[in-house]
């Protein structure tokens, strides 16, 4: 998957910034071997070197984000004489004082203020301006009763165009899209509101619970709000406001992006609405995405790093699930760890099995603050359930292991949002994505519709479907 | 021959005259010509004010003058147009159509720009430590001595398949401009990984995949010329990009492109998407001089959008080249278009500027060698130097699947290649970039093999200059023809060969 090696290789920002963070916390996420030293033939070379020069080629972790060893860069030094020696250590000084900013850098990127569209993709038409009037509420698009085809929405469900829609229809769940394109791996999520629109796989029941949420809740899909693919800046605040908007009328929003990104804004929206505190953070990834420090203010790297660190969640009412490849860094998840998040690697998958792992999440999220935001990157899932990812990592969850964790969080927690994220169609040839990412929601919408009818029991498995007893 | 040779001669003096009469006059002929009456005013800030019909004056007397201005204005215009809004004003009156202006205002004062209210720009983290991490240089004191050129790394010195590293038209690599001098280098090939155009997106794999696949270098048969045996080629890596950001990245594209030109090599920019067209030009003409380099730009776009919130994005390079002076419109020949955009009044502003230009439309009327000619024929007389900025999307999807932004109905490879050979061949060639190739589209990689195979045109295109090969259309004698016609006589018959008997399968194979 050299692809993906290569994203990360552009990310080599987001390295240097992990192991910025981790120096701070005396945490050497790549630590040389204990006790390593420089052979004490190079004493005389590194005797010229400055107090500064020493410290540094003394740091590991500084040292890492030059591909450089204590060990490796003996070699070199045993190669060239004290000159050069000095030389050599002064030319990578040079490049950690290069990459700060600089005055005549350019510390924001200009915008052309007399555009005469400057906002316009994020006005809301008023209803007065509409040619013709109707009633509030939504609507169905579908011109028979069994419709299998036609217009498609998301589940199939009557379209809500404004909040007063949401609120006619008292309107459950919302779904809604938000074709936000910057992942920072293979980029076309911007394609995956249109694609979960037309495949299958949201709608009906399923046999593990034998409720069909499309008949107990009231659905609707509430279209896409508005984003500039140029910036995720300048898209993140129009996000927060409406899907703050969007939970305000009591509907659960049910997200489908867009990037990882977006749990930023869509994760704000919601706390704005419901308050700080309030709120928990189940994220199913296999990236943290809480990277110590960016060059930019969003990107999905950092997204779930912003919600810790404006206190929007706190670290103790944060769940991640499925962390695996190269992002997930032990300075990363120490950091993590000491802010009270709670993490489950697929390490611990392999050690200890799903059973057990998927109690222990349970248990974290039903003991955290009562409203409970799933944020669910397809990433999480292996590339062999979910290819058509953005930032696919191999050796993930099953859609075994995943359905019903997704249910019983559903069902035994109050969801306050959801957000389905990354799916990328173009990598994605037989739609199997796209049908999981379906069944994944329709799993949390079955778990909601469990609730709503009272069946809470942990674990519950409707007794039909598990056979006659004998 | 000879007709053809004429005609080529009265096209070419007629392009001169063209030119030499300036823009307002070609484009008022033009416009003449067709029978299409277009203003000739720069409309490109102009709003057109609207005009309250007679019969809802008195009505809309009662309104403050400033709403009645702004309406008038024709700002209102972009959310509710006034036909509609006339309509709708003669059912209203009261309270009622003061709202209804009221609403108009309202989001029509929230679309434009606010100061105070909005950001004039997005800001950066100026406090991360790694905040140009994303385009530092590796230091070379961190490699092995050695001296300055393009680097060997061929394991074995005879056979086939190169290194086994992929590289542009299996060039060597070459990793600093002290490189490309001492090396004498000719061309170099860089790639522009910036992945920020709005269709599909992934070009940012553009430049790896056109490596990692076959078709650039080696002979051309259409020149017999081998472009890796008369030049010497290196590629150049990649330009750093923050692909978050495509204002930040073209900085650094113009300073990669200025410093390769400076070495007397020409860059070859792979893309990455067309946005690198403004850095490239601006870069190039740092070195050569404002004015001194024409463009062909291939296209099923005509990339002059204007007006937008982003001052650069793959829809808008056209105009910034010509705006800020980097190259003036007269110098630009636009060939291929057949997208949705340019209206009426941008194929106006694309004429008062002088820009040339070639649409499908042109080669549906008059046919392909015809439009050919004339490009050929332009671009030779624009300017010193020429630049090709070649978008995969002129040509038919047919060839080129795997682009972010696809229009069906484009050029065939027989009609791009030779125009791309002739190019190279016949003009002094700045630079070229070639650019919107986006590999995850590609199943087949018929796009990555038509695209290396466009870029080795080019690359014969160059090598036919320095050998002298610069004549009109010129085509190899050796591979065009089955042997020179002797002048008078007639050829002789085929050569009598007896049918051969029913063949055993091993001879079948050896006469292959």
């Amino acid at each position: 998957m050299s692809a993906l090696s290569r994203h990360m290789g552009r990310r080599v920002g987001a390295r240097l910034a992990v192991c910025a963070a981790a120096l701070m916390l005396g945490l050497g996420a790549q630590a040389a071997p204990k006790g390593f030293e420089y052979p004490a033939s190079l004493s005389a070379k590194l005797s010229g070197l400055t107090p500064a020069e020493r410290a540094f080629i003394d740091d590991p972790v500084k040292l890492e984000t030059f591909g450089l060893t204590p060990e490796r860069l003996s070699l070199e030094f045993e190669k060239r004489d004290a000159a050069e020696v000095k030389a050599y250590v002064a030319s990578l000084l040079t490049v950690v004082e290069e990459s700060k900013f600089h005055d005549g850098d350019m510390g924001e990127l200009p915008l052309n203020t007399e555009a005469s569209s400057f906002n316009s993709g994020t006005v809301l038409r008023p209803a007065i301006l509409d040619e013709r009037t109707r009633d509030p509420g939504p609507i169905s698009l579908q011109r028979y009763l069994h419709q299998r085809t036609g217009i498609p929405t998301f589940a199939n469900a009557p379209v809500a165009v404004r909040k007063e829609d949401l609120v006619a229809g008292k309107v459950e769940v919302a779904f809604v899209g938000i074709p936000l394109d910057m992942s920072s791996g293979y980029r076309d999520a911007k394609h995956a509101p249109t694609t979960l629109r037309i495949t299958d796989g949201l709608v009906g029941s399923d046999v593990d619970a034998q409720v069909d949420p499309t008949l107990v809740l009231r659905i609707a899909d509430y279209g896409n709000i508005s984003i500039d693919n140029m910036s995720i800046e300048r898209t993140q605040g129009h996000v927060r406001f409406m899907i703050g908007d969007m939970a305000s009328t009591g509907a659960v929003p049910f997200i489908v992006g867009g990037d990882r990104a977006l749990t930023y804004p869509d994760v704000a929206g919601v706390v704005d609405t419901l308050g700080k505190g309030k709120v928990a953070l189940v994220s199913f990834s296999a990236h943290p995405d809480a990277i110590a420090d960016f060059d930019h203010e969003l990107v999905d790297s950092i997204a779930v790093g912003r919600l810790l660190t404006e206190g929007l969640i706190e670290g103790k009412n944060l769940v991640q699930i499925g962390l695996r490849g190269p992002q997930a860094k032990a300075a990363d998840l120490q950091r993590l760890a000491s802010q009270g998040v709670r993490y489950h690697t697929m390490a611990e998958v392999e050690k200890s099995g799903w059973e057990p792992v998927m109690a222990k999440a349970l248990k974290e999220v039903t003991g955290s603050a009562e409203g409970v935001f799933i944020s669910f990157d397809m990433s999480v899932l292996d590339p062999g359930d979910a290819p058509g990812v953005g930032r696919p990592a191999p050796g993930g969850l099953t859609m075994r292991e995943a359905t019903p964790l997704v249910r019983r969080l559903c069902a035994e927690t109050k969801i306050v949002g959801f957000e389905m994220l990354d799916v990328a169609p173009i990598m994605d040839p037989t739609y199997k994505t796209a049908m999981n990412a379906n069944r994944i929601m329709n799993a949390c919408l079955a778990g909601i519709a469990l609730r709503k009818e009272g069946l809470t029991k942990p674990g519950y498995l409707a007794p039909v479907s598990l056979g006659a007893k004998r | 021959m000879g007709d053809d040779g004429d005609m080529a001669l009265r096209k070419k003096a007629l392009a001169a005259v063209l030119l030499a009469s300036g823009a307002m006059l070609l484009a008022g002929v033009a416009a003449q010509s067709q029978g299409v009456p277009i203003s000739g005013r720069d409309f490109t800030n102009a709003i057109e004010p609207v005009t309250i019909p007679d019969d809802l004056k008195a009505k809309l007397s009662v309104l403050p003058k400033d709403k009645l201005e702004l309406i008038t204005s024709g700002r209102t215009s972009r959310y509710v147009r006034p036909e509609r809004m006339f309509t709708k004003l003669r059912t209203l009156s009261g309270p009622q159509l003061t709202a209804y202006i009221d609403a108009i205002i309202s989001v029509t004062e929230a679309g434009e720009y606010k100061a105070g209210r909005d950001k004039p720009s997005i800001a950066l983290n100026t406090k991360s430590p790694t905040f140009n991490a994303w385009k530092v240089q590796r230091p070379q004191t961190m490699n092995p001595k050695r001296e300055d050129g393009p680097l060997e790394l061929g394991k074995y010195i005879g056979g086939f398949g190169g290194s086994g590293i992929p590289t542009f038209a299996n060039a060597p690599p070459a990793l600093t401009y002290a490189d490309l001098k001492a090396g004498k280098v000719d061309v170099a090939i860089v790639g522009a990984p910036l992945d920020m155009g709005s269709g599909w997106r992934d070009a940012v794999h553009g430049p790896v995949l056109l490596r990692a696949t076959g078709g650039a270098g080696g002979n051309d048969m259409y020149s017999m010329v081998n472009p890796n045996a008369e030049l010497k080629i290196v590629d150049f890596g990649d330009i750093a990009m923050d692909n978050l950001s495509t204002e930040r990245s073209v900085h650094h594209v113009r300073e990669v492109v200025r410093e390769i030109a400076k070495t007397g090599a020409i860059p070859i920019v792979i893309g990455g998407d067309h946005s690198l067209e403004y850095p490239n030009l601006a870069g190039i003409t740092d070195v050569h001089g404002k004015g001194n380099v024409g463009v062909v730009h291939f296209d099923s776009h005509y990339d002059a959008g204007r007006d937008r919130v982003h001052l650069i994005d793959h829809g808008q390079p056209v105009y910034r080249v010509i705006s800020e002076g980097h190259v003036p419109g007269k110098n630009y020949v636009q060939v291929g278009l057949r997208a949705r955009g340019p209206d009426a009044k941008t194929f106006q502003w694309m004429r008062d500027q002088g820009m040339r230009y070639h649409t499908m439309v042109d080669v549906e009327r008059r046919g392909w060698d015809a439009v050919m000619k004339d490009a050929v024929a332009e671009a030779k007389v624009s300017a010193k130097k020429l630049w090709i900025s070649f978008d995969i999307d002129v040509l038919d999807p047919a060839f080129m699947p795997a682009t972010g932004t696809p229009v069906p109905g484009g050029l065939t490879m027989r009609e791009a290649q030779p125009i791309m050979r002739r190019l190279c061949a016949e003009n002094d060639i700045a630079g070229i970039d070639i650019v919107e190739y986006a590999p995850y589209l590609d199943t087949s990689y018929k796009t990555a093999l038509n695209t290396n195979f466009l870029l080795n045109a080019c690359l014969s295109g160059i090598a036919m200059r320095k050998k002298g090969l610069t004549q009109e259309h010129y085509l190899s004698p050796i591979s065009s023809m089955d042997r020179p016609a002797p002048a008078a006589s007639p050829p002789p018959p085929p050569p009598k060969t007896p049918l051969p008997k029913a063949a055993a399968p091993v001879a079948k194979g050896a006469r292959r």
